[in-house]
């Protein structure tokens, strides 16, 4: 896949999203994320955050202007390469997203079954990344027996699993009291210290404050201000 | 292992996984596909036993051909040959003079009828049998056409109504049968489609959370596709058993029934091919219904 180095991995010029006439999610909005970099999404609900994250990982399509993620042209893509692009995008919900059904291993390893990776690499870095986020204990219990911070950081690891150039979370602490709030935010911040570049939505502006990091601020579907980063913050820099 | 490999193994996981879980739609989908496989392999067994009967009769359907009384015997055998390079004749018996007492008195318990006559008055004859292609009106007319100006044929004595009404027998039998089988065959369909789909939103969560971690159309349809089979295939061995079943304990009746209306009772079962067509019927089924139900996902979140 295209994705010249020092290229930014995602663009947008001049998007628009609407799902009725004359009514836009999103309006002209445009904007650079370069590689690496930690950016908060903030604004009220229904100011277009969660429609800005979905034209990011092509679960919509732009009605107006053009979306390059990780070089690729978002609203030209063809059906058979949106998955491709995906592998390269991890994503947390609020709501974790986890199959209920399956163990802890077996939720973070979907992201490596889909791509075939033979069972037993799977396995060992599917540990690795449990370890990363202090879970490799309850790797064998389902979901539904962990804490909510344990839930959130287990979906973390399934989207970090598959090494994501970008990782997209919406308000991945919404329902995470202020303690597990920090506990989950380290670790997003320690993904994008790795490189990753991380996008992340939340109306929770003591998190901004916390980190100091280059936020955009959008209101009814426009970018109302792009805030660079503090130099000084918890997990200071891009 | 390669890559596709581990897919592939992957995806298997899956839909054994699928049928698990949503058991109680699996079996759902299991028993329909059973319940219409029994009405359709019942149709089938029932009109395979007619055809059969009706062959058999067919068998015997023939055309006689009454010679004159002058001919002498010793150009029975040459007649003869020239009647069976008749269009359709399968085979010529000849029936001497003395032949044809032989079977009256047979019938007829004794002479007793015919003790007042000087001479054998019945006449000899050709019993002509007609090939299974040709056990129709419009080839009984070519063959009357053919014998009729034959010298030494009388009279020829033939079924042809008989012959017609079997012709139109088996024409509507098989014809109810395409007819019931495909009806029958839809109304399946739909109903596995639906049942299946039902799984589908069922398991709407994990196809959502799939597309999400990037798992391609592919990943995402073949564990459905594999599923449905399997549900097929299980609906056929389960619809072959209750059909079997059934033969089985009606089977007296039927012989029994069958002597009483047409004097024979010769009735079989599915061969082990007829079987595994009606497995694989379910099988193909169950495949058709996965992949309408899944016709309308796109795969992406």
């Amino acid at each position: 896949m295209t994705n010249p180095a020092g290229e930014p991995p995602v663009r947008m010029y001049h998007v628009s999203k609407s799902y009725m006439a004359g009514q836009y999610a999103l309006h002209d909005v445009s904007l650079e994320v370069r590689r690496g970099e930690f950016v908060f999404l903030t604004g009220a609900s229904g100011a277009g955050k969660t429609t800005l994250l979905e034209l990011i990982f092509a679960a919509t399509e732009p009605s107006e202007g053009q979306i390059l993620v990780l070089g690729r042209n978002v609203a030209r893509l063809g059906a058979g390469a949106v998955p491709a692009l995906r592998r390269r995008v991890g994503v947390v919900f609020q709501d974790f997203k986890l199959l209920d059904d399956r163990t802890v291993e077996e939720n973070v390893r979907l992201a490596l079954d889909v791509i075939g990776t033979p069972r037993r690499e799977a396995r060992t870095r599917v540990f690795q990344l449990l370890k990363s986020v202090g879970l490799q204990h309850r790797r064998f219990h389902h979901p539904k027996s962990l804490s909510g911070g344990e839930q959130q950081r287990v979906a973390l690891a399934r989207a970090l699993v598959n090494e994501p150039e970008i990782l997209l979370a919406d308000e991945p602490t919404g329902n995470l009291d202020p303690e597990l709030t920090i506990e989950i935010m380290d670790l997003i911040v320690a993904a994008a210290t790795r490189g990753t570049t991380v996008i992340v939505a939340t109306h929770d502006h003591s998190l901004i404050d916390r980190y100091g990091k280059r936020m955009l601020r959008l209101e009814n579907g426009r970018i109302a201000e792009d805030q660079p980063a503090a130099t000084a913050g918890i997990g200071s820099g891009p | 292992m390669s890559r596709v490999l581990v897919l592939l193994r992957v995806m298997f996981a899956n839909a054994l996984r699928g049928v698990r879980q949503a058991s109680t739609t699996s079996l759902l989908a299991v028993f329909t596909i059973a319940v219409v496989l029994v009405l359709v392999g019942s149709a089938s067994l029932l009109v395979a036993n007619m055809t059969g009967i009706l062959d058999d009769f067919g068998a015997e359907l023939q055309l006689t051909a009454y010679l004159d009384g002058d001919l002498p015997e010793a150009e029975l055998p040459d007649l003869a040959e020239r009647v069976a390079g008749a269009p359709g004749v399968a085979s010529v018996i000849v029936v001497t003079k003395e032949e044809a007492l032989e079977r009256f008195e047979r019938i007829a318990g004794g002479g007793a009828l015919l003790e007042g006559l000087d001479e054998n008055p019945l006449p000899a004859s050709l019993e002509i049998e007609l090939r299974p292609d040709a056990r129709t009106g419009e080839s009984l007319a070519i063959l009357r056409t053919a014998l009729e100006d034959l010298p030494g044929i009388e009279e020829l004595a033939h079924g042809e109504e008989w012959i017609e009404g079997y012709t139109r027998a088996v024409a509507l039998i098989r014809g109810a049968a395409w007819g019931i089988g495909l009806v029958l065959g839809l109304a399946a369909l739909l109903i596995v489609a639906n049942t299946i789909r039902l799984a589908f939103y069922a398991r709407r969560d994990e196809l959502d959370i799939l597309a999400l971690v990037g798992a391609s159309r592919t990943f995402v349809r073949v564990p459905f596709l594999l599923e449905g089979t399997l549900q097929g295939m299980l609906g056929g061995l389960l619809a072959l058993m209750i059909v079997f079943g059934g033969y089985e304990l009606l089977l007296p009746q039927l012989r029994y029934g069958l002597e009483l209306l047409v004097g024979r009772a010769e009735l079989s079962f599915f061969t082990w091919s007829e079987s595994l067509s009606l497995v694989a019927s379910g099988a193909g089924l169950g495949l058709l219904g996965a992949m309408t139900a899944l016709a309308g996902w796109r795969g992406e979140s």
